[in-house]
């Protein structure tokens, strides 16, 4: 092929197109080294935040449908934003379960961050951490986080841990599960459940 | 810029800033026998500003419950305003309780402080625990529709953060803007307090690894928070002042340790909210029962030449 090639290119466009053809043999197989020794934890991280842009994109779609509310002074406009976006999000994502977006394979990560994270805090952090987490709660996937109780604080360093989110999503800590939350619509759109250990009764 | 407390310098020497106790607080008085204290008597025992074109603001926390003590530290606020006229007030979070339907945001903010709020006086809040983020959206707690925030007014330039969810966009955005600010004075609030001497929560440690590194950097002077249902002054931490203001609505009596290290004064018998005045050169306040009794009063000093730039400040602080 070169030499067809050749029988047409002067001297010089032909060194040049040996040496693209050189690189371009020479990345393909540095590639394909690469893929056989990528990194476990990077791949399951582009796949998690792949699933996130999925989601982020299906959000889009529909909050286009119910635009962001703009600052008002009356709140039922606020609380039936967030209600319709829920319920559209919901519908959306009807059959959804846990770790469709979490992943079986980060689900391991994140339990191992959440694990290291809590042996790594004193009993006194410990205490306080547990005090702030409701208790014998049911989650559902596509419901409504529970309107009444509070969001408690994810701690800093956990957080500083944790893949970065998008603004629209937070990671919450409820009773035993790891959350993944839609901010604005209130609405849990996948957990990890068991996560945090049991308290001593 | 850096306060200490004056009448308790050798006890309470920080540098930069003074606080000289307005009304007389003893420095040993622990939160037990500030429990224990005489009620004064019941008359307008607000004291008025001192200075001229200062910056004037009330302080409540934990105020969403819609019970009849956020009505009646709600009243009690107007009443003070007659003679303290603050221009705006600072919510510590937990601005509303339990559910946000529409007419949660009537019975539990807008008829509480009716009176301020008919009178124009503008409410910045933070978000507590109890608050649903998409409360950033509700025009009458002035927070642009953003869950962290930062606003000025006269000398002063006031940090508003999201302590539920401090992750590192909102860290990267608090040192940016601290950065970039030379006002006379820098106020952060927000929920959860880094100091504490609570039972129930206490100090959050985690929390405070993160931020007060940056308030120590760019010379943060006071930081308010709520979380703990009652009324805290910490002894200067790093040359930072701290109150925790939680007891406007919820009350968690005798939740404060007696005798512990951080309390400079303590209240946590009853519900109180806060008075704050911002001067050229020190920060006056004053604490007040829902009845109106004095509990406890100062004044913080900056030692900082007044037009000495915030960039000029030691790299130490």
């Amino acid at each position: 092929m070169v030499v067809s090639l050749g029988c047409r290119l002067e001297e010089g466009e032909m060194m040049r197109t040996l040496l693209v053809l050189g690189f371009s043999l020479f990345s393909v197989v540095a590639a394909a080294q690469e893929s056989a020794s990528v990194n476990p934890f990077a791949k399951s991280m582009a796949d998690f935040k792949q699933r996130v842009d999925e989601y982020m994109k299906l959000r889009d779609e529909i909050t286009r449908k119910t635009p962001e509310v703009k600052e008002t002074g009356d709140p039922a406009k606020i609380y039936a934003r967030e209600k319709a976006l829920g319920e559209a999000i919901g519908k959306a994502r009807a059959g959804a379960k846990p770790g469709d977006i979490l992943g079986a394979d980060m689900a391991a990560h994140f339990k191992r961050i959440l694990a290291e994270d809590w042996k790594a805090r004193s009993p006194a952090d410990r205490k306080a951490l547990f005090n702030e987490l409701p208790k014998g709660v049911t989650i559902t996937i596509n419901r409504p986080y529970p309107p009444t109780l509070p969001l408690v604080s994810v701690p800093p360093k956990l957080l500083a841990m944790l893949p970065m989110l998008p603004e629209a999503l937070e990671y919450r800590l409820i009773d035993r599960y790891f959350l993944l939350r839609d901010r604005d619509a209130n609405l849990v759109i996948d957990m990890l459940s068991g996560v945090l250990p049991q308290r001593d009764r | 810029m850096r306060v200490s407390h004056a009448l308790f310098a050798a006890a309470l020497s920080i540098g930069g800033l003074t606080c000289v106790a307005a009304t007389p607080v003893n420095p040993s008085a622990s939160a037990a026998s500030q429990r224990s204290a005489a009620p004064p008597p019941r008359a307008s025992q607000v004291a008025p500003p001192v200075e001229k074109d200062s910056v004037r603001f009330a302080i409540i926390g934990d105020t969403g419950t819609g019970t009849s003590s956020q009505y009646q530290v709600g009243a009690e606020l107007t009443k003070a305003r007659q003679t303290f006229p603050f221009e705006f007030v600072i919510m510590l979070g937990d601005n509303i309780y339990g559910s946000e339907r529409p007419q949660d945001f009537v019975t539990k903010f807008e008829k509480p402080y009716q009176a301020l709020l008919d009178a124009k006086v503008p409410f910045y809040a933070a978000l507590g625990n109890h608050d649903d983020p998409t409360q950033r959206y509700y025009k009458p707690f002035n927070m642009n529709g953003e869950r962290y925030y930062t606003f000025s007014k006269g000398s002063a330039r006031f940090f508003v953060l999201d302590s539920n969810y401090m992750d590192q966009t909102q860290l990267k955005w608090l040192e940016e803007q601290l950065s970039r600010a030379n006002d006379r004075w820098k106020i952060a609030y927000f929920h959860h307090p880094l100091y504490s001497s609570g039972e129930k929560h206490g100090s959050e440690v985690d929390l405070r690894t993160q931020v007060e590194p940056l308030f120590m950097k760019y010379g943060v002077d006071v930081v308010f928070a709520g979380h703990e249902h009652f009324y805290e002054r910490i002894k200067p931490q790093n040359g930072i002042y701290y109150f925790i203001e939680g007891g406007s609505a919820k009350l968690r009596k005798g939740d404060i340790q007696k005798g512990g290290p951080l309390t400079a004064n303590g209240f946590d018998t009853d519900f109180s909210f806060m008075l704050a005045e911002l001067g050229k050169d020190a920060m006056q306040f004053q604490v007040l029962s829902r009845g109106g009794k004095p509990v406890d009063s100062g004044t913080l000093r900056l030692a900082e030449e007044p037009d000495k730039p915030a960039q000029s400040k030691p790299a130490s602080r």
